[in-house]
């Protein structure tokens, strides 16, 4: 009887608008996701006008030909400076506003003053700050007698390799890293918003049956247990799906960005079409699994109420415990195999967010994976077993909402 | 055999709602089951279904448990909105066959069947939602039906039919019953069940009060029904112990007989107040067998 009820779960709700419309807003977004770097970078060059005109007074008489090389040194990059005898400072002033200039630099080390006539531009602001640093810096190594090649010295930065020991050595860009990071992150948002979304539907599906009498129609004919498996299958299945449509589309979109269309990839992408197999595996194991065991516990918040209304109330218990269980996994990002992602991977309730975000991004060991999947196995039969009982009491009480005591007196029963 | 409902209690909390209740449903009849509202029509309806557990008792089919006998021997119309609401009229009925393992090609063919009997062609792609309360009740008529179960069990059937429709699903009863099937109906209104049924178990406050076939229950009762009409002296019947006044319509009256009252002496008492026009000794309604038993307490 599974398949027929799994089936009518699935086509009645796959047809609905909201599902249609959340499923073209997720394509939208990882779409939106590979093109947007693109998208911006064109506006921003055919409107933003980055280049910096600067008039400077420099009072010291040695700081302008240190600016000048710091600007030259950095390939000017749309970067003109002119240089104005002190005491026609308001003549530039003036220029600055007639000729829509950058702004007039004033200069007295260590005093430096940046006139503009944007002061809000904090982009532009940075810049020139960086710019007025760096001759700085140009300026003092002249003063202190050091060579170019002792300057270039003085500035090496160190090259960090950081290397992955143990089982799965290799070397890990920061570049790959982030990407990595970005990319998981997602991934974890979607197990998340998937299990409060369709664990909801569950619970909502369940009051819905309940308050129109269907339930008695069903229960009389399907085992309570076939009937929560079904919605629980049906519902499940209709995430995947979604799923399966946000991936291919994510795919889809790194593909057309590696072929180049629409200009070169940026190095600040979210490289979409580089999701690995194995994380794509384990993102279904810990969904169905995490799904599988949040669902049957809203299918269970679902039969204690006897209006759809009073769901939002029965299940904002379990909303919390998901909640709690995406900080989690969030915070064991920065460690993944720290105290709190060690414990809170291998817990039912927050292992399929932490476990996975773990899997994710570090290199939990096999012991405590394979310790992970196995409780969150045996807290979906338990859960199972649990909601089923509670299922079969709750579907056919109407009125009065049990109590705890109630459902476990009745579970005894 | 059929049916056999021993002895069955449910408690719920400190109320409860049937005590003890025991009857049976002989194959191939048509059953009333009556009772005024909360009398526990349908806890027992329920617990017959297995819906709910008895705390005692047992119900039988043949002589085996009732629910040995399988999901699709049976066929059930809760009281109201037994369907989804967001489901086309269509599918849900080819759902409904196909939960009682009706394969999925003749569920369909029988549902385009039932929906041209019962004129809903043109709502059939329409979702449950939007039809009207009658049009939901015979889809409902139909989803307990539609795979041809033995035995049928429908709480309130009639409950938002027009009179069309009501005569439309009577005859579809009275063919499903000729076809062999057992059923078992409740309904408030009586003159339906007079009409359908042969048996009736009448049910107040959790216990039964009369069971067994109508006819015979109604002639157990005795003529003690009396209609007089007469132009004279309307107060003669104040003056004869015993004789109960049921109601006084325009153009009669009508009276019940207590026991050891002659209708004789009424008619005497009649003839003196003036002429009389008509004096009818009958059997009781079924409406008035109903009121009487379970009238005061009701």
């Amino acid at each position: 009887m599974v398949p027929v009820i799994v089936k009518r779960d699935f086509t009645s709700r796959v047809r609905s608008t909201p599902y249609i419309v959340t499923t073209i807003i997720g394509v939208l977004v990882f779409v939106g996701l590979g093109f947007a770097p693109a998208v911006m970078q064109y506006f921003s060059a055919a409107f933003g006008d980055d280049s910096l005109k600067l008039l400077v007074v420099d009072y010291s008489g040695e700081f302008a030909p240190a600016l000048l090389e710091a600007a030259a040194e950095n390939g000017g990059q749309g970067v003109q400076l002119e240089t104005i005898p002190p005491g026609q400072e308001s003549a530039a002033y003036q220029r600055v506003l007639d000729e829509g200039l950058s702004g007039l630099l004033l200069v007295e080390p260590p005093e430096f003053a940046f006139l503009t006539p944007d002061a809000a531009d904090m982009a532009r602001n940075s810049r020139v700050q960086r710019l007025v640093n760096q001759g700085l810096v140009r300026l003092n190594a002249r003063q202190l007698g050091l060579s170019q090649d002792e300057l270039a010295r003085l500035f090496a930065s160190a090259d960090l390799k950081v290397r992955q020991i143990g089982a799965d050595s290799s070397e890990v860009s920061e570049e790959d890293f982030t990407a990595s990071a970005v990319l998981a992150y997602l991934m974890l948002f979607m197990i998340y918003m998937s299990l409060l979304l369709y664990g909801n539907m569950v619970a909502s599906g369940v009051a819905e049956e309940k308050s129109s009498r269907i339930m008695e129609v069903m229960i009389a004919k399907v085992k309570p247990t076939e009937l929560m498996a079904g919605k629980i299958l049906g519902i499940g299945a209709l995430a995947l799906l979604q799923f399966a449509i946000w991936v291919g589309a994510a795919l889809g979109t790194g593909a057309v960005r590696r072929a180049g269309w629409f200009g070169p990839a940026l190095d600040w992408e979210i490289p979409l079409g580089r999701i690995e197999p194995a994380l794509l595996a384990w993102f279904v194991v810990f969904f169905v699994l995490g799904f599988f065991f949040y669902a049957s516990i809203f299918a269970a918040g679902g039969a204690v109420v006897s209006r759809v209304e009073e769901v939002n109330q029965v299940v904002t218990v379990v909303t919390m415990v998901i909640v709690v269980g995406f900080l989690a996994a969030f915070m064991s990002f920065t460690n993944p195999n720290g105290r709190l992602a060690v414990i809170t991977s291998l817990l039912p309730f927050t292992s399929p967010m932490v476990m996975f975000a773990r899997l994710a991004l570090g290199n939990p060991p096999a012991v405590q994976t394979a310790l992970s999947v196995l409780l969150l196995l045996a807290a979906n039969i338990a859960g199972a077993w649990f909601s089923g009982r509670v299922y079969r009491i709750g579907v056919l009480l109407y009125g009065k909402r049990p109590t705890m005591r109630e459902i476990v007196r009745y579970m005894r029963g | 055999m059929g049916l056999s409902v021993q002895n069955i209690t449910k408690r719920f909390r400190d109320v409860t709602a049937v005590k003890d209740l025991s009857f049976e449903v002989d194959r191939g009849r048509i059953l009333g089951f009556l009772g005024p509202n909360g009398a526990g029509k349908t806890t027992t309806m329920r617990m017959i279904l297995g819906i709910i557990k008895p705390d005692a008792g047992e119900v039988t089919w043949e002589g085996m448990p009732f629910l040995h006998w399988g999901r699709s021997f049976f066929g059930y119309l809760p009281e109201e909105r037994g369907l989804y609401p967001k489901m086309r009229l269509d599918e849900h009925l080819v759902f409904l066959a196909r939960i009682n393992g009706v394969p999925a090609r003749d569920a369909r063919q029988r549902a385009a069947q039932w929906i041209d009997r019962f004129g809903l062609g043109q709502y059939s792609h329409k979702r449950i939602e939007e039809l009207s309360k009658g049009n939901q009740q015979k889809v409902q008529v139909i989803g307990a039906l539609i795979h041809e179960p033995e035995l049928l069990i429908l709480d309130e059937p009639f409950s938002g039919l027009d009179p069309v429709n009501t005569a439309m699903l009577k005859d579809v009863l009275l063919e499903q019953n000729k076809a062999g099937r057992t059923i078992i109906f409740s309904s408030h209104r009586m003159d339906q069940v007079e009409e359908l049924c042969e048996d009736i178990v009448l049910i107040h406050k959790g216990q039964l009060v009369l069971a067994g076939n109508l006819r015979r229950i109604k002639s157990a009762m005795g003529r003690q029904i009396l209609r007089v009409a007469l132009e004279g002296d309307r107060d003669f019947w104040r003056r004869i112990p015993g004789l109960i006044l049921l109601g006084e319509r325009p153009d009669y009256f009508e009276f019940r007989l207590s026991a050891g009252v002659s209708p004789n002496v009424v008619l005497e008492a009649a003839m003196e107040a003036g002429q009389v026009i008509r004096f009818e000794l009958a059997e009781p309604s079924l409406d008035q067998i109903f009121i009487e038993r379970v009238g005061a307490g009701a």
